[in-house]
């Protein structure tokens, strides 16, 4: 009789048990109910999703939020430009001031032979590893063209053609993954105003003869294009800068500056002109393009 | 008075001298798990002390009315049933599914309030919150309380089971912070290859354990001394 008892109580107690609880429980989350901005849930849905972290938040929703509360701005979104930046401001019911898309900008235009004093280097393929080493090449500034940025490019944006890092335009969102991953931070930002935009092509700081020395291509810091263009170039360092805040893509001033550069390494950058196209139509194509086996799972490469 | 110096010599005794980490190694894979950073491992010490607590209360008042050895509520039932008093009806069997179900359905709760009223501590918690429920720590304080509620002569208060999980969990707490402020330094330090990570952890969490080994004995010394501070 006793066991009877203990076996019935026990039924008893744990069917009261999850009775009890399952009410309690069921209650609480009806009372203690979280109710989440409808404005959130919208501009997460409108955001891209890719979580790059180009707008400096850890990832879309906490970029969602932020905009929500108006701690942040609505353009800082990188891959969905101004449509997006249109989009959220029609959501959250503010004001867009005009911006205009980040693109990356690799400020090196010498490739692997134009870089003089190179020394054979058998170290880990990456820049990040090659820039700690002396030596591997002349310039101390420029691209060592081990990949870091096209490995560190989630949209395929970035290549490395014959020891150089090259942006694809197309493809390009401005996330900034590149110019975070460059060891040597040769790749930023910039506003583009316009599809085609003029850029510095070089990151050397040093003296003409010191760059001479190293590079076949690299900015002397002669000053040529401050004095054509005050207002819009001023030297920092031994490198010219371009103030883009007061840049104008119809300029002329533009044109001019790309004239008087001795080392024409002020360059154009972005969507090509019909003449640029016109001037490369003649060129064969390669009949089949081989697949290069990049992957995005992990940065592993095989190394014959 | 008596009872006073027994409540503090239960929360020293689970606090240091048997501390649950280091003394039972129970609540290992929060301890290991989460102590990286000194910030998010207070964070989860001071979730599992009150985890601790909650489940621990909820726990004595089940073994107290019902899971112990004749404990008033199954015995009334026998009675009623037509017994013979001489028997006691001992449903301490069901005691592991029920502290479960209990820490479970308490952890659930615990979990939809911070959501509400404190979203920063939600959020600062993440996952860690919902892992609790599997601490082993936390059913071990209730087991510890059922192993003291078994002689119908000598059964527990609550003031002795609170004790004794706020001194668990504040022990909880001392222990994955001390960690946590290890592994901080240790990331600076240059650890052979085969012991980086958990390896060095565990061996840590071993010298810390026999670091621990010196409070043995506490519990006399302050025995004395509060019977001499209390009379």
């Amino acid at each position: 009789m006793l066991t009877g008892l203990i076996v019935g109580l026990s039924a008893v107690l744990l069917a009261a048990l999850a009775v009890g609880m399952g009410h309690v429980l069921g209650w609480a989350n009806r009372r203690f109910e979280v109710s989440v901005d409808p404005k959130v849930e919208a501009a997460v849905a409108a955001l891209p999703g890719a979580n790059c972290g180009g707008c400096g938040f850890v990832g879309c929703r906490e970029y969602a939020e932020a905009v929500a509360k108006g701690e942040a701005k609505v353009g800082l979104c990188g891959p969905g430009g101004q449509d997006l930046a249109r989009q959220l401001a029609d959501i959250l019911g503010v004001e867009i001031e005009e911006t205009f898309p980040y693109r990356a900008v690799v400020h090196c235009s010498a490739e692997r032979e134009q870089r003089l004093r190179r020394a054979p280097y058998e170290g880990e393929p990456t820049c990040a590893a090659a820039n700690l080493v002396a030596g591997v090449q002349g310039c101390t500034y420029g691209c060592l063209g081990f990949g870091d940025c096209e490995r560190a490019c989630p949209y395929d944006a970035v290549r490395v053609v014959n020891g150089l890092s090259r942006v694809d335009y197309a493809k390009c969102v401005g996330c900034g993954a590149c110019a975070r991953a460059c060891p040597r931070n040769i790749i930023t930002m910039v506003p583009f105003k316009a599809e085609r935009m003029l850029v510095v092509a070089c990151s050397n700081q040093d003296s003409a003869g010191d760059v001479r020395a190293v590079c076949m291509l690299g900015c002397l810091g002669c000053r040529a294009c401050t004095r054509v263009a005050p207002d819009l170039i001023s030297m920092e360092g031994g490198l010219p800068s371009i103030n883009y805040e007061n840049y104008d893509p119809t300029d002329e001033l533009l044109e001019k500056v790309l004239e008087k550069c001795p080392r024409k390494r002020m360059v154009f950058v972005g969507r090509p002109t019909e003449k640029d196209l016109a001037a490369v139509a003649g060129e064969e194509l390669p009949e089949s393009i081989q697949a290069d086996f990049k992957t995005t799972v992990d940065d592993t490469e095989w190394r014959g | 008075m008596e009872t006073l110096s027994q409540l503090i010599i239960i929360f020293i005794g689970a606090a240091l001298i048997n501390n649950y980490v280091l003394h039972y190694f129970v609540g290992i894979c929060p301890f290991l798990g989460v102590s990286r950073r000194v910030e998010t491992a207070v964070g989860m010490g001071f979730a599992v002390t009150f985890v601790i607590t909650v489940a621990a209360l909820l726990n004595w008042t089940l073994t107290f009315f019902i899971l112990r050895p004749s404990a008033p509520l199954t015995q009334w039932v026998w009675r009623a049933a037509g017994g013979s008093p001489s028997h006691s009806v001992d449903l301490s069997v069901l005691s592991y599914i029920v502290f479960i179900f209990v820490i479970a359905s308490s952890v659930q709760f615990v979990e939809l309030y911070v959501r509400k009223f404190f979203p920063p501590l939600y959020r600062s918690f993440g996952v860690y919150l919902p892992l609790i429920t599997t601490n082993c720590a936390i059913l071990f304080a209730s087991l510890e309380i059922l192993k003291h509620m078994q002689d119908p002569l000598k059964v527990w208060g609550i003031g002795e089971a609170l004790m004794l999980a706020v001194g668990a969990g504040l022990g909880f707490t001392l222990a994955i912070a001390l960690m946590a402020g290890i592994r901080e330094e240790l990331d600076l330090c240059d650890v052979p290859a085969p012991l980086k990570g958990a390896g060095v952890a565990l061996i840590v969490a071993g010298i810390m354990a026999m670091a621990f080994m010196g409070f043995a004995g506490v519990d006399k010394g302050v025995e004395t001394a509060l019977a001499s501070f209390l009379r």
